[in-house]
């Protein structure tokens, strides 16, 4: 049972930047920022490296980066300038709760240096025309994801001996569940011209993008709109419709742009995995399906071996002969992916509104699902990966 | 000059300038931690080795080694005029990576790009204004 949080989390320094008010020789927000972290740090007699999680409205992911740290707790939380105080309140619960033992709320703002920044790279919001994307992957004409993500199937295929053909099978196992769900893009030709029944010389042979990803390897652009209700173990009870029960829970981040991604065939979810599955006392041996996010099919392998569901580079192979399919021993992606059902920009609520689904046994609605798509899936291991295969939540859920 | 009609990099005199001032002169300048000495690569005012705020710029190299590789087919503004192009990143042989157009390869055949993973490669740069000249590798090894 939750214990009551009181008192188990202090302040223990606070510093700010060397110098605020109006500077002279301008500063970006993130030195502001890491200069007060740093000075905290120094006051409280820890190193930076100490830091297990860090909270800043939308640059937590930044912060870690900047620092060198791979942090095992983040907030985020963007509501104005009472931001601060809830990341405390919720480091606080995450304290008590065993997440982290040193975590540092940190804010960093350039509101007078910004006049000073160069022409065209001052002004909120967007892309940081003085961040690292902007000074030294975008001269170099990557274009969204797809370019990006290519990067990591090479270095996958090099490393671990896999082929395009290996990464082919996925789209093919995706799409025969899409094929399941009625209001997948891809389930039918009815649905769309491309869509129906797909083979793995079909994505061979489909439109290259960003060498080696072809156009069968990337997920669709679609809209969407989701939900899902959670509720305490008392209320969840009292619902008429079925619990799923969240079991374990983990996130991590490895980076924010990919010249930090140290091994390109290795993400963090590895990490939020271990601590999900820690958290649920199960581990891979224990999941019965899964659902992984699937930007690309690279992402699809990487996941597969993070989360431990087959060995590393081998993460193709867990789709090969039919296993991952409608009919299959572990069936993934149940809904027919963000390759061939739908893909809005941020696909993560997809995989909870599908997971759901499969474990209250909802999934063959006749609107959602044929007669087929329904597993008897008693557990489920849920994987949403962020930005450019940077962040990863892991959720392990069950009946 | 006036022919650069790629995207150019706005620097950022706070936390680059020595990398950007090296490169109009041909060099590759790098921040060098003097507590731990190592090198990191984007620039940062923090060592994301050791947490040290002892930086200072060093001249490095300019080699280093194909890590991994893409072949872009789609691109926009002038990049597009150049697809299909080879983007990749490189292993410095001071540590830590970048990324780049890669140069002395052909597009057109990447598995025998995929021979080249681990091959020497070198900096090399192109003037885009009075301001930038930006970075490019080409294989040589
Ligand atoms: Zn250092």
């Amino acid at each position: 049972m939750p214990s009551n949080p009181s008192k188990s989390a202090a302040i223990v320094a606070a510093a700010e930047a060397d110098e605020i008010g109006y500077l002279s020789s301008p500063k970006t927000d993130m030195m502001l920022g890491i200069e007060a972290i740093h000075n905290a740090c120094r006051e409280a007699g820890i190193s930076t490296k100490d830091i297990e999680g860090i909270a800043n409205p939308g640059g937590a992911n930044s912060y870690a980066e900047y620092l060198g740290i791979v942090p095992k707790w983040v907030d985020t939380t963007a509501v104005g300038g009472c931001s601060f105080q809830i990341h405390v309140a919720h480091m606080l619960a995450a304290v008590n709760a065993g997440m982290l033992d040193i975590g540092v709320v940190v804010n960093g703002q350039a509101g007078y240096s910004r006049r000073n920044f160069p022409r065209g790279a001052a002004g909120g919001g967007g892309g940081d025309a003085l961040g690292p994307d902007a000074q030294f992957m975008a001269p170099y004409g990557v274009m969204g994801a797809p370019s990006n993500y290519s990067h990591a199937m090479t270095r996958h295929m090099h490393q671990w001996g896999s082929t395009k053909e290996d990464f082919a099978q996925i789209a093919v196992s995706t799409r025969e569940w899409a094929m399941l769900n009625p209001r997948a893009i891809m389930h039918s030709k009815d649905t769309n011209p491309n869509g129906g029944a797909l083979t793995v010389d079909d994505v061979l042979n489909s439109r290259i993008i960003s060498w080696p990803l072809n156009i069968l390897d990337i997920c669709l652009v679609t809209d969407h709109g989701g939900a899902v209700i959670i509720a305490s173990e008392a209320a969840a009870r009292s619902f008429r419709t079925p619990p799923v029960w969240i079991a374990g829970a983990g996130e991590a981040i490895g980076h924010a742009t990919m010249l930090e991604m140290k091994d390109f065939t290795a993400t963090s979810a590895a990490a939020s995995a271990g601590r999900a599955y820690k958290m649920a006392g199960m581990g891979p041996e224990d999941m019965e399906m899964a659902m992984i996010y699937d930007s690309f099919t690279i992402t699809v392998a990487i996941t597969a071996e993070m989360l431990g569901l087959t060995k590393r580079g081998e993460g193709p192979s867990l789709f090969a002969g039919g296993r991952t399919a409608p009919g299959g021993s572990f069936p993934v992606n149940t809904n027919g992916g963000g390759l061939s059902f739908n893909h809005s920009g941020m696909y993560g609520m997809q995989l909870l509104v599908e997971a759901y689904r499969q474990l209250s046994r909802t999934a063959e609605d006749g609107i959602h699902g044929l007669a087929g798509k329904q597993t008897d899936a008693d557990s489920c291991i849920v994987n949403g990966t962020g930005g450019s295969l940077s962040a990863t939540g892991t959720l392990v859920l069950t009946r | 000059m006036p022919d650069y009609n790629k995207p150019i990099p706005i620097p950022d005199p706070m936390t680059n300038k020595p990398y950007w001032d090296g490169a109009k002169e041909g060099k590759l300048m790098l921040p060098r931690c003097t507590a731990c000495n190592r090198f990191h690569f984007y620039p940062r005012i923090v060592c994301p080795t050791c947490g040290s705020r002892s930086i200072e710029w060093t001249e490095a190299t300019g080699e280093g080694y194909l890590h991994t590789f893409a072949v872009q087919h789609r691109a926009s503004g002038g990049w597009a005029e150049e697809a299909p192009f080879v983007t990749a990143y490189i292993d410095l042989r001071e540590g830590d990576r970048v990324f780049t157009v890669l140069r002395g390869v052909d597009p057109t055949k990447p598995e025998d790009i995929m021979k080249k993973i681990g091959a020497l490669c070198r900096i090399e740069f192109d003037k885009a204004s009075d301001d930038v000249s930006v970075p490019y590798w080409r294989v040589v090894g």
